[in-house]
């Protein structure tokens, strides 16, 4: 029997078979959302999920200590830092399936080379993310409110200069170098100096606003300046120039098609789609608020409600359904069971393979 | 001395596919052999018959044992599949149960190249198979059954 082969990097490996085709199951630690489906979907019970729950809380609250946590807070130790999840190379057939199932692209078998995303006999989930480059105004506020980090907002500022023009001059017989105007400058374009027989005033024209206020403070009516705009209107304005411009990207190994980019977008440009629909729910009886959830969740889909005011108490988690994909991670670190989340519709390709078949059932509740 | 036993498993080919109807030129083609050798080989000439019993015993072998012997005599695949192929005395017929997953072992435990994976499930192509139930004992789902087929 031909071995696999198993090439461990941090939290990273690789388990590998060469024959007449060459399989390789690629696990990614830091895209994993520990939802489990790996463990088990794997036919012949190779993989086992770690302990994420205490290994999130290490990763996010290294400084922080929360008080309630007891139940996590036990298990903590200082060097708790391990793969998410284990395969046992002596077990793992390289079927794929763990990687077919894999929400996200944490485990990814490669036959000679190609994805089997690629590969046409086998399912993918019908999920994507998108921002459309004509509709984006490069506000950044889906890169900020990305759980994941995955997205980056380039953008290109108009020139200030195009924006705002004037005219400014200082008259240096009238100049008593006194550093109001420097004092005042909201944009910082004026430097004086005022040692005695140095004396001197200087104005950066690429900063200034024209915003005046150095001539209406000067003492000595030294400056004179004038805002274009003011003064003529705006019609000789280009708007074309005042453009903001840009690119998006979304990095697709670390999406997980949660959809905050599109909540937070003011415009259409960002939409998504998730490979899960279903509900999560919290029992509120069963919740100590001790934060496992919010840790593990890969979506920002839980958080605690903002305190009322000093001494309230977070009495329990709540859920927020747009938000969350599915995945079940939390449900699983979840020490008391407060948590139910339930898979109703999977949407992937179709698939002619009976047990394949019968894997992804069995993942919808 | 593999080399005897060798040219016993090509004799005992070489008459095989003579009953088949295989004219010399054809046999010798197949076998990889030249055409005057497959002659003497089919008139009786210059093998000892001791190599060609203990190339019989080795076809008489259980699948997997004759497919072992095969290829260490023959140290090449290609030929060592072909002498399989032709000598041996049992068919078989192969399922592959919907339990398949589609992993590909058998594929890679298959010497006579009987196996390959189409749509996520193994496809077998009986008439290659040796049956020496490598595949089946490497599927982690036994979704292999090999039968042997009996003729009366």
């Amino acid at each position: 029997m031909i071995r696999n082969l198993k090439e461990v990097k941090d939290n990273n490996f690789d388990i590998t078979r060469s024959a007449e085709e060459v399989r390789n199951l690629s696990f990614n630690d830091h895209v994993c959302l520990g939802c489990g489906i790996c463990e088990s979907t794997c036919p012949v019970e190779a993989i086992t999920l770690n302990a994420i729950a205490v290994d999130a809380r290490h990763r996010i609250s290294n400084d922080v200590y929360f008080s309630g946590h007891e139940k996590i807070a036990q298990n903590f130790k200082e060097d708790f830092d391990v793969q998410r999840i284990s395969i046992d190379e002596s077990k793992c057939v390289l079927c794929g399936m763990c990687s077919g199932l894999c929400p996200v692209d944490a485990l990814v078998l490669t036959i000679d080379g190609t994805p089997i995303k690629e590969i046409e006999a086998y399912p993918h989930y019908n999920a994507f993310s998108d921002i459309d480059d004509d509709e984006c105004i490069y506000c950044k506020r889906c890169e900020i409110a990305c759980p994941r980090d995955a997205i980056v907002i380039e953008r290109v500022l108009p020139d200030r200069a195009d924006l705002v023009t004037g005219e400014i001059q200082v008259d240096d017989d009238e100049c008593i170098y006194c550093g109001v105007c420097q004092e005042l400058c909201p944009a910082e374009a004026i430097v004086v100096d005022q040692e005695t027989g140095k004396e001197s005033i200087v104005i950066d024209k690429d900063a200034c606003v024209y915003c005046l206020v150095c001539k209406k403070a000067c003492p000595t009516n030294a400056i004179k300046a004038v805002c274009r705009s003011c003064s003529y209107g705006e019609y000789d304005l280009d708007p074309a120039k005042a453009v903001v411009k840009g690119n998006s990207v979304i990095d697709s190994e670390l999406c997980v098609f949660c959809g905050w980019c599109e909540g937070v977008c003011p415009t259409d440009a960002a939409k998504h789609k998730k490979p899960f629909e279903g509900s999560i729910e919290i029992d509120d009886e069963k919740c100590q608020a001790c934060g496992a959830c919010v840790d593990i969740c890969g979506c920002n889909a839980l958080a605690f409600p903002v305190s009322s005011g000093p001494g309230s108490r977070m009495e329990h988690v709540i859920a927020n359904n747009d938000y969350c994909v599915k995945c079940k991670a939390c449900a699983k670190a979840c020490p008391n069971g407060a948590i139910t989340v339930k898979r109703t519709e999977i949407d992937h390709t179709p698939i002619s393979s009976t047990t394949w078949k019968e894997a992804l059932d069995a993942i919808k509740d | 001395m593999p080399k005897h036993i060798a040219s016993g498993l090509k004799y005992l080919a070489a008459v095989k596919l003579k009953d088949a109807g295989k004219s010399h030129q054809e046999i010798a083609d197949e076998l990889d052999v030249d055409r005057s050798t497959i002659s003497h080989y089919l008139n009786g000439r210059n093998l000892s018959w001791n190599s060609i019993d203990v190339a019989r015993t080795i076809i008489e072998l259980c699948p997997p044992d004759f497919l072992k012997m095969a290829e260490a005599i023959f140290d090449e695949p290609e030929q060592s599949r072909k002498i399989v192929n032709i000598c041996r005395e049992r068919d078989f017929e192969v399922i592959i149960e919907d339990s398949c997953i589609g992993c590909g072992l058998c594929v890679n435990a298959c010497t006579m190249r009987a196996i390959k994976l189409e749509s996520l499930k193994a496809h077998a192509d009986s008439i290659q198979c040796c049956g020496c139930e490598l595949c089946s004992d490497d599927c982690p789902t036994n979704s292999i059954k090999i039968l042997e087929i009996e003729y009366d």
